[in-house]
């Protein structure tokens, strides 16, 4: 499979997330504002203790052949 | 009767907080708000959530070690953030690690001692070396390039020992609200140790929706990396031997993006969901890596070749998180899709689970289940009898194993402001070391060198106005 050809495959896979959100923005899912109490708390953010997840995303990139998902792939070193 | 004085600013600081909540959406700052509830004077601001203003720092320490007298490294690691009342965020990160021990050189064991020879750089009457130089033997001849002998004892795993390097990186990262789109931003990094270097840079925008319970992202990502191996770029599958190489440098490429969605499903549900594309091109091998030709009835080593990969790499990622918060419960789940051209899938999942034990204590116990399968071009060994293949690595990271890692983190919330946590994991790879096609004395031989390593990760936050 060429670049390119990954490359349009990984663009129509992106425009339909695109439209799924855009779908989910019209539907009413998700709490009210004040019912948000829990969603504010650190354990509860995407980004918290990111130290924590770059030391063991800079392990696993270093061990096995797979990297990114939550973030990119590939890790700024020579370690793989 | 006393009645208990209320305490001058704390309504506004509730207030406050309940402002962040919010506003608070996956981490992402929403829109820019205005911040009213600016702190009082001579009263502790505690409000440390989206928009208010406010900074971070983050000292941390991974401390790393294999079993077996294998890879131990440590890293220290500082970053600092600086959050303003509108959403907007800088972020600087300071990395340095420092890496030494044994690691397999990729040739298979034998039932006879082996003996592997590598160039060494002689400066000032001292070696330097980023290969290896413990249980080595270095030969130096006066006008000429030394080279740095060492062996394997018999039935045991091929390790060049001693090895040691020193990295130091640096990274950026700006992002804020524009107009009427939620978040953009930008970023940069900079790593470089005694063989490597890397240079990445990276744009987001993401935007919220649906009362900011829906945030959809698009991050595209660039990196250039360089390879300069000590004694030059070894020219693939070719002899092993002590001579320096040309060229001494080679690079690599790498272009990317993922694209996200962040839901808030409830008040206690939180769902994120990534696709990642990433393709890479340039040099992609482990210049120091070898692999064993073998006899095709002994089993014996007859010879050393340096690895071969493809010059080109794409792989794509499905990643899915979800967090519950049942308090003092919160539990998150992920699981991680990857498959890439060289043949190589995985999955990924991912159970933690954090009790909050009153206000400031919590523990979290962790369990990582991760499989793959093995390159196409992934083989312990060469029969000498075939055909010399385009592609060959064995290195253990390209094959199929599983691993498990398992640990506990625990956490103390030392002040409202700051925060400990200390976190052990012990992580276990599993393959099979006795492949059907193993031949002669092989067979005899455990050829899977998967990686036994405990790590222990320290951290200290504080946040300040």
């Amino acid at each position: 499979m060429s670049f390119l050809q990954s490359l349009r495959r990984g663009a129509r896979f992106a425009v339909a997330c695109l439209g799924l959100g855009a779908l989910g923005a019209c539907t009413t899912i998700g709490p009210s504002p004040w019912e948000k109490d829990l969603m504010a708390r650190k354990e509860m953010q995407v980004s918290a203790y990111a130290p924590l997840k770059a030391a063991d995303n800079h392990v696993y990139f270093s061990k096995e052949a797979s990297s990114g998902g939550s973030g990119f792939a590939g890790g700024g070193c020579g370690c793989n | 009767m006393q009645l208990r004085k209320r305490r001058k600013g704390s309504v506004r600081e509730q207030i406050a907080a309940l402002s962040a909540g919010l506003l608070a959406v996956s981490g992402i700052p929403a829109a820019a708000q205005d911040n009213p509830y600016a702190p009082v004077s001579g009263v502790q601001d505690n409000n440390f959530g989206p928009g208010a203003a406010y900074s971070e720092l983050d000292a941390a320490l991974l401390v790393y070690q294999e079993a077996g007298g294998r890879v131990q490294a440590i890293e220290p690691s500082a970053n600092l953030a600086v959050h303003g009342a509108h959403g907007e965020t800088f972020s600087l990160g300071l990395i340095a690690d420092a890496v030494s021990g044994a690691t397999p050189n990729g040739a298979v064991p034998s039932d006879q001692v082996q003996t592997f020879l590598t160039p060494v750089m002689l400066s000032g009457g001292h070696a330097t070396v980023t290969g290896a130089s413990g249980g080595s033997t270095i030969i130096s001849l006066p006008g000429i390039p030394a080279v740095r002998q060492y062996t394997a004892a018999a039935n045991t795993l091929p390790m060049d020992k001693g090895f040691h390097d020193h990295r130091g990186a640096i990274d950026f990262n700006w992002s804020q609200p524009l107009g009427h789109i939620s978040d953009v931003g930008f970023g940069g990094g900079f790593s470089r140790e005694q063989d490597y270097q890397a240079i990445s840079g990276n744009a987001h925008i993401a935007q919220n929706f649906n009362g900011d319970n829906t945030t959809l992202s698009l991050t595209l990502n660039t990196e250039l990396d360089s390879s300069f191996p000590f004694g030059g770029v070894p020219a693939p599958l070719t002899v092993m031997s002590g001579a320096l190489k040309s060229p001494s440098t080679r690079d690599k490429t790498q272009l990317g993006f993922v694209v996200g969605l962040t839901e808030v499903v409830s008040r206690r549900w939180l769902l994120q969901f990534n696709y990642s594309f990433d393709s890479q091109s340039g040099y992609q091998n482990d210049p120091y890596r070898i692999i064993s030709v073998v006899d095709a009835t002994s089993g014996e080593p007859t010879a050393n070749l340096y690895e071969n990969r493809p010059n080109h790499r794409q792989s794509q990622s499905l990643f899915l998180d979800n967090k519950f918060d049942f308090d003092p419960f919160v539990t998150d789940i992920s699981l991680r899709y990857f498959k890439d051209d060289w043949g190589i899938t995985s999955k990924t999942a991912e159970l933690s689970e954090r009790i909050n034990l009153g206000r400031s204590f919590f523990i979290e116990p962790d369990v990582r289940w991760y499989q793959q399968s093995a390159a196409n071009f992934f083989h312990y060994f060469l029969n000498g009898s075939d055909p010399l293949p385009a592609f060959a690595s064995s290195d253990t990271r390209l094959g199929k194993f599983s691993s498990l890692t398992y640990g506990m983190k625990v956490g103390f919330n030392l002040t409202g402001r700051t925060e400990l946590d200390l976190r052990g994991m012990y992580y276990q790879q599993t393959g099979d070391g006795h492949p059907a096609d193993a031949i002669g004395q092989l067979r005899q031989q455990n050829l899977f060198a998967g990686t036994k390593a405990a790590f222990v990760f320290l951290e200290y936050t504080w946040n300040f106005h």
